[in-house]
């Protein structure tokens, strides 16, 4: 009788891990020839909501292009797969894209930088280009520059450089940096720091608190000590909703600006009505007012049941923009074509003018600060845009993280 | 003669015969197939390391991605600031792994049971944050990146290719692999199963348990660091995930899915979870939940893991032909 049982879970199991297996291998052996895309992306995790805007920008994209017979005659396949976060599974993903499926172009995906920063000592070796979608280390386009590397999107320093020349023009003098307490938080808090000094501004203190913090209230109560009139946040998920929310609760919010580097509709919504004021610089706003994003925003809408895009489906929107013109100049795929084409390729995006630049392959592009408003009637906060910087004073100079002036 | 039959029992063939498969491998496997092959070796050696310390002394640690930890970010910091070849770097990062071990043991051990398992996650996220903030050494959030696979000694460079540095781990795991046999096999191997089965009576018998205790940790840490050295020049990085509590319960995941206590078990376990967890995720963002129900098939319907139920098919018909009353 135990034998039995056994041997029917062994042919269940067998049964199973071919069904499994038999779509995937037939998938895989049996297409046409597209042009692979390579996405490993953080789907789940703590980034999985950036990760998952970033595959419903590319596959839309994917869909409509397909639609109008693909890329120089060929359908785009995107390999997307989750990677959780985890650089680890990042790398292994990708190698495997590129051993098994022979992709030689990646699209950020990538969604953390540090995903983005083990991947890309490997592309020459993998004779491999990468267009990144959201990855902001400023590294990537300086010290840690690879010429297979490209960068569509705003990096780190160019949305921390949109609030310095918004304060230019404010009439705030007294700056407060509170920040995730890890590298990220401690760099971005600094360069906030240095910028404050250099625009003759008084920075009147900084702290940290550790991820996962639940009670922000020691933490208000120092930065309301300090009498500031603005406070520069760098956090990100929990945290950040959190520490807004209750920023607005003690009453610090009304009274003193709420200063961020990306200031985004899926925190925003998840903040409600206490984010109402926030401020802060973004990579895309779905109401910066161009026809080009008109346009985009009113087929997205239509297409995702009226949601808007928020601000990683507008970037990934531009990076498949940016790239499909690349593909298109060099009517190839192979790096060696493709490279060059790329470097100096401009478009008219929903972001307004975007221009590759060759020396170390950053899109040259304007910067954007944007406001959380109430709209009367809209059941949710709405971002203003209060300003838009040109592209001139946004991108930092060739292989550079900070500016002369 | 008696050696040589033991030299040739079905166990030993079956292990030659997997070697001589595995020594193969590069040879008829594609290429993405080779190097998803050579991190499921080196993840095997990762989870036979800790089926030492779970499987014969029953010294369950939620903490072993220290080991691995350990020895990638050691291996790495060694490959990207010296001049030390890649061999040099994983002996060094082995070493290192083995013998901050013995410290890391000398306070776990003072506790037993639970409470040795909460010391030993403690110490594991201890390194992490460590690791998370000391930005210098270690590159905080973001890592080691760009980690070479130096050539040398003597511009010795085998190891550098996709199929070489297969063989080196191959050869690690190998090597390993006998270490451990002969050690569970040994008068020691007989103190830890003591240890497991009874320790207030091993201990009667005049063993002083917790230094084999300690011993035991060591050499497990030890060949966990050999693993995260093999790690990190194969990735061509090291980052806080190789320290972060998920990996620990992973390879626990490992042990128990593949067969505690058998050494190979644990080593197919180490395969199956990454083929499962890299076919599952390429169909379905939910993988790890129907991966959370393989896990809780195995526990209930196959406890003693991968490796008792090959065994069970392999070794149990003869022994029911040996004994046709217990058959019946």
């Amino acid at each position: 009788m135990a034998t039995e049982g056994r041997l029917t879970r062994r042919t269940v199991l067998g049964a199973t891990a071919t069904a499994v297996a038999t779509p995937w291998l037939w998938r895989r052996a049996f297409a046409a020839e597209p042009i692979k895309i390579g996405m490993p992306t953080a789907l789940t995790g703590a980034l999985a909501s950036v990760g998952q805007q970033q595959k419903r920008g590319a596959q839309y994209f994917a869909k409509l292009q397909n639609a109008k017979g693909g890329l120089i005659g060929r359908p785009i396949e995107l390999l997307i797969e989750d990677t959780a976060g985890d650089p680890a599974t990042c790398v292994r993903k990708a190698r495997e894209m590129v051993e098994r499926d022979k992709v030689r172009i990646f699209l950020g995906g990538m969604t953390l930088s540090s995903e983005a920063l083990a991947i890309v000592p490997k592309l020459a070796a993998w004779n491999a280009i990468f267009m990144s979608s959201d990855d902001g280390d400023g590294r990537l386009t300086a010290s840690d520059f690879v010429p297979n590397f490209f960068r569509a999107n705003t990096s780190g320093p160019m949305d921390t450089r949109t609030v310095a020349l918004w304060m230019r023009a404010s009439p705030l003098k007294r700056f407060y940096g509170i920040g995730m307490d890890y590298a990220w938080g401690h760099d971005s808090v600094n360069s906030f720091e240095k910028l404050v000094k250099s625009e003759k501004r008084d920075f009147v203190g900084s702290v940290f608190s550790p991820i996962g913090t639940k009670d922000f209230s020691s933490y208000i109560l120092k930065i309301r000590e300090a009498k500031p009139d603005a406070v520069f946040i760098v956090m990100q998920g929990d945290d950040y909703v959190a520490f807004l929310t209750q920023a607005h609760e003690y009453r610090l919010s009304p009274k003193v600006q709420m200063l961020t580097s990306i200031v985004d509709l899926a925190s925003t919504r998840a903040v409600g009505a206490a984010a109402q004021g926030l401020a802060g610089s973004t990579r895309y706003c779905y109401s910066y007012d161009i026809p080009a994003n008109k346009k985009f925003v009113a087929m997205w809408q239509k297409a995702h049941g009226g949601a808007l895009p928020d601000v990683f489906e507008g970037e990934e929107w531009q990076a498949c923009e940016i790239l499909a013109a690349g593909i298109a100049k060099a009517g190839s795929i192979e790096p060696a074509k493709l490279r060059p084409a790329l470097e100096t390729v401009a478009i008219n995006s929903i972001k307004g003018h975007v221009a590759m630049r060759a020396c170390d392959h950053q899109a040259v592009q304007q910067g954007f600060m944007v406001r959380v408003v109430e709209k009367p009637g809209a059941s949710e906060p709405a971002l203003d845009v209060i300003a838009v910087y040109p592209a001139a004073e946004v991108t930092p100079p060739c292989r550079k993280e900070t500016y002369p002036d | 003669m008696t050696r040589w039959r033991a030299a040739l029992s079905p166990s030993n063939c079956a292990l030659l015969g997997a070697a001589a498969l595995l020594a193969l491998a590069p040879f008829v496997l594609p290429v993405y197939a080779t190097t998803l092959a050579t991190e499921a070796l080196i993840l095997g050696l990762f989870a036979m390391s800790l089926d030492l310390m779970v499987g014969y002394a029953r010294l369950i640690s939620f903490g072993h991605a220290a080991a691995y930890g350990l020895g990638a970010y050691a291996c790495g910091y060694v490959l990207l600031h010296t001049a030390l070849p890649m061999l040099g770097a994983i002996a060094a990062a082995t070493l290192f792994a083995g013998v901050l071990a013995i410290g890391i043991a000398w306070v776990c051990t003072i506790a037993t049971g639970v409470s040795f398992s909460m010391l030993t996650l403690a110490f594991a996220q201890l390194l992490y944050a460590v690791a998370f903030r000391w930005t210098s050494v270690t590159g905080a959030s973001d890592g080691l990146a760009g980690i070479p696979r130096r050539p040398g000694p003597f511009g010795l460079a085998l190891f550098d290719s996709r199929t070489g540095f297969y063989y080196l781990v191959l050869f690690c795991l190998a090597a390993g692999f006998l270490f451990c046999r002969a050690l569970v096999s040994s008068p020691f191997g007989a103190v830890l199963r003591g240890i497991r089965e009874n320790e207030a009576k091993t201990k009667a018998l005049g063993y002083d348990t917790r230094r084999y205790k300690i011993a035991v940790v060591a050499i497990a840490y030890a060949l966990g660091g050999l693993a995260g050295a093999l790690y990190a020049p194969f990735a061509g990085f090291a980052n806080t995930e190789l320290l972060f509590w998920l990996l620990s319960g992973q390879v626990l995941i490992m042990v128990i899915v593949g067969g505690a206590g058998t050494l190979v078990g644990p080593i197919l376990g180490a395969a199956f979870f990454l083929l499962a967890s890299q076919i599952l995720s390429a169909y379905t963002d939910s993988w790890a939940l129907f991966f959370g129900l393989l896990f809780i098939a195995f526990v209930l319907f196959a406890p003693e893991g991968i490796w008792g139920l090959l065994t069970s098919r392999l070794v149990r018909p003869k022994a029911r032909a040996a004994t046709p009353d217990a058959a019946a």
